[in-house]
């Protein structure tokens, strides 16, 4: 079983306003789109994820899976993510996700960065690395 | 009917449980038959060419980054676990965006995970029919212009190779489920 590490971003600017990053990474494109997923924990003021920014993609969009009692799944647009003090925010699969689209050609184990764009903190970039699908699920012994 | 546990002593995490993990129907019904076309643009009759094959069916669709990548990846990495489950398996990919997706793009899309990946296509009223046969609501176009999404059914169907619809994996399956099940449907083949 692979282990994910937590991805804990210090540089300048990954934990503006008191929001931490971990956990950042972007499932292998294997399709025009890709799926960032990430955990942002904020001990500062409340705040709001506008969008992102990158170079890898035409557009990044904010998106959640929905499943519905029968099993059909369905994926809608999210114009922003609240982000509450002392809450946590988490893009996993099968939840919210920060969707790459048209993005570039990537391979496992390169290392990306795209910026975070809070309402109160600002531009905020962070490292994520790329893996495997379906290393992007934890607890998926 | 008996079930055989199958026990790997050489990998100690695929030892199968004997009791299948994954959301057994209540019923057993037979593999349906529908014919789509393939990557190379042949035509694929479902049921023939699964005959006696332990058969994954997925619905999907390329632009989908979150469930449908995932759900294919997790199941090359156990086919890699249990090569002699996957030699005699088959996983078929059926899109169900006919509108972007090409049959050279989905072969792509396959070879990223298993290039033994089966993937199918078809006119809408194809895989219409197709998806009723399976047993599944068939997929709607959801949003206009370039960016609009495919609402499907997120459930990998799984037929034993006797050609019984016995048990699916919605998304969220684990691995160590995928193996344990596996190892139980690749017995089950009438005999």
């Amino acid at each position: 079983m692979l282990v994910l590490a937590g991805l804990v971003v210090s540089a300048c600017g990954a934990d503006a306003g008191g929001i931490v990053i971990t956990d950042a990474r972007l499932g292998l494109p294997t399709g025009p789109n890709a799926a960032l997923y990430l955990t942002a924990a904020n001990d500062g003021p409340s705040d709001r994820l506008l969008g992102v920014e990158t170079d890898l993609a035409a557009a990044v969009e904010i998106h959640e899976t929905v499943t519905d009692t029968d099993g059909t799944i369905a994926m809608h647009t999210v114009d922003a993510l609240e982000l509450a003090e002392g809450d946590t925010l988490v893009l996993e699969p099968g939840g919210l996700h920060l969707m790459l689209v048209d993005v570039v050609r990537l391979v496992v184990g390169d290392s990306v960065v795209v910026t975070l764009d809070w309402e109160k903190a600002g531009p905020m970039p962070i490292r994520a690395e790329v893996v495997d699908p379906s290393d992007t699920l934890f607890d998926d012994g | 009917m008996l079930l055989v546990l199958v026990a790997l002593g050489a990998c100690g995490g695929n030892v199968a449980s004997g009791e299948l993990q994954g959301a057994v129907v209540d019923a057993p019904r037979p593999k349906p038959s529908f014919t789509l076309t393939d990557t190379a643009g042949e035509p694929y009759r479902f049921a023939a060419e699964t005959e006696d094959k332990l058969t994954l069916l997925y619905f999907g669709y390329l632009n989908c980054p979150d469930i449908c990548p995932v759900h294919l990846a997790q199941i090359a990495e156990v086919f890699d676990r249990l090569p002699d489950v996957a030699r005699d398996a088959a996983v078929v990919f059926v899109s169900v965006d006919p509108e972007r997706d090409s049959p050279e793009e989905i072969r792509r899309f396959l070879d990223n995970f298993d290039s033994r990946f089966v993937g199918l296509t078809g006119t809408p009223s194809e895989l219409d029919e197709a998806q009723r046969a399976a047993g599944v609501t068939p997929a709607v176009v959801e949003g206009e212009g370039d960016e609009y999404t495919v609402d499907h059914a997120g459930w990998v169907i799984a037929y034993s190779p006797d050609g019984q619809y016995r048990v699916n994996y919605p998304f969220g399956t684990r691995q160590s489920e995928w193996t344990n099940d596996l190892q139980i449907l690749v017995t089950m083949d009438g005999s």
